[in-house]
């Protein structure tokens, strides 16, 4: 399904910076290298040892449509932690929305194309039950 | 509610099999610094926290850890499947084998059932608190003792990306327990007549591209 590649490349050279905050806006990797990581705040991030963090690449339409929905779920569930403690950080609650509709509308493409990840997808609306046809994630799903 | 989003939070295949890494890497589902009892300690923890940021931050950890639970069920069934009773016996899993089969069951790594016991709910917020920050440690820890463990890359993946998330909840976790710490009276946990945050400013400098230091052992501090 996908490839662990490990980059050697100097992350760091690649944090992103929202140039519309003022200084006091943590710095944020995109939401491609934030899934990578596990961490989508540059200043959070901590490399183990010598290990660089696999870069994950899809090697076909489904796959690329999947990792694309889940960086921007990733994305949004990481701005969702932060907020539930910075309630009033208004320009992380616009970053967090565009995230959120973002993964929204791949989740809704991506469901239409291949089949559900939830049970309320407009997918399942037809014989036989795709729920249960559909490769289980531990199988080798997504 | 909780409801069943079928896919995981990030992409498991492992090709391999490796019996070893199984009785290892089942400690992060069944030991004392799993997922299992991460989950289990956040959710329950969450009910008498004092605010809505508490409230909203252990729900939505707690139930990440719940993904974190079935990413690591999933690389122990997948290190496992292939497996022949020989090898299963080789690698000292037999005594699972004669229990459950191939069947998953949390366990630490040395087959010591999972245990409530392994993490506490006192009713104090900032008792409680503590305790999750460390917990987040600990399973850090954990997870670069499994990653000293193994070099199949389909392994390397996963811990690499599950260590960075006890490091990002741990400092969820510490900027809630500074908060609490500012604003809950001592002795009655009762909130002051006007909470304040704790300040970002100092909080986010070291965020600065500038001063960020790629090895900053801060953020465990």
């Amino acid at each position: 399904m996908y490839n662990y590649n490990f980059s050697e490349n100097d992350w760091y050279k690649n944090i992103s910076r929202n140039t519309n905050q003022t200084n006091m806006m943590p710095s944020l990797f995109t939401p491609e290298e934030g899934y990578n990581k596990g961490n989508l705040f540059a200043n959070l991030y901590s490399q183990y040892k010598n290990y660089k963090p696999a870069v994950l690449t899809a090697s076909n339409e489904k796959d690329r449509l999947f990792l694309n929905y889940a960086q921007n779920a990733f994305a949004a569930h990481e701005l969702n932690l932060y907020l539930d403690l910075h309630p009033n950080d208004t320009s992380m609650i616009t970053l967090f929305n565009d995230y959120r509709e973002k993964a929204d509308q791949l989740m809704k493409e991506y469901e239409s194309k291949y089949g559900p990840l939830n049970i309320s997808s407009n997918s399942l609306n037809q014989t036989p039950f795709v729920w249960e046809q559909e490769t289980w994630p531990w199988e080798g799903g997504m | 509610m909780f409801s069943y989003q079928k896919r995981l939070q990030y992409p498991i295949n492992i090709k391999k099999k490796d019996l070893r890494m199984a009785k290892y890497l089942i400690t992060q589902y069944g030991g004392s610094n799993g997922e299992l009892a991460a989950a289990l300690r956040y959710l329950n923890q969450r009910y008498t926290m004092p605010d809505n940021r508490g409230r909203a931050l252990l729900s939505d950890i707690g139930t990440e850890e719940l993904a974190h639970v079935e990413m690591i069920s999933t690389m122990v069934y997948q290190l496992m499947k292939d497996a022949t009773p020989d090898e299963i016996r080789a690698a000292g899993l037999d005594s699972h084998y004669a229990e459950h089969g191939k069947a998953l069951y949390p366990t630490d790594a040395n087959g010591v059932p999972f245990t409530v016991t392994y993490f506490a709910t006192t009713g104090d917020p900032l008792a409680d608190i503590s305790e999750d920050m460390a917990a987040e440690q600990k399973a850090r820890a954990v997870y670069e003792n499994l990653i000293d463990l193994t070099t199949d890359p389909d392994v390397l993946g996963p811990l690499l990306w599950l260590r960075q998330r006890e490091i990002v909840h741990y400092n969820r976790f510490k900027e809630l327990f500074k908060y609490y710490q500012k604003n809950l009276k001592k002795g009655n946990n009762q909130f002051t007549s006007q909470p304040v945050d704790t300040d970002n400013n100092t909080m986010y400098n070291n965020m600065l591209l500038n001063q960020f230091q790629p090895n900053n052992n801060d953020k465990f501090m």
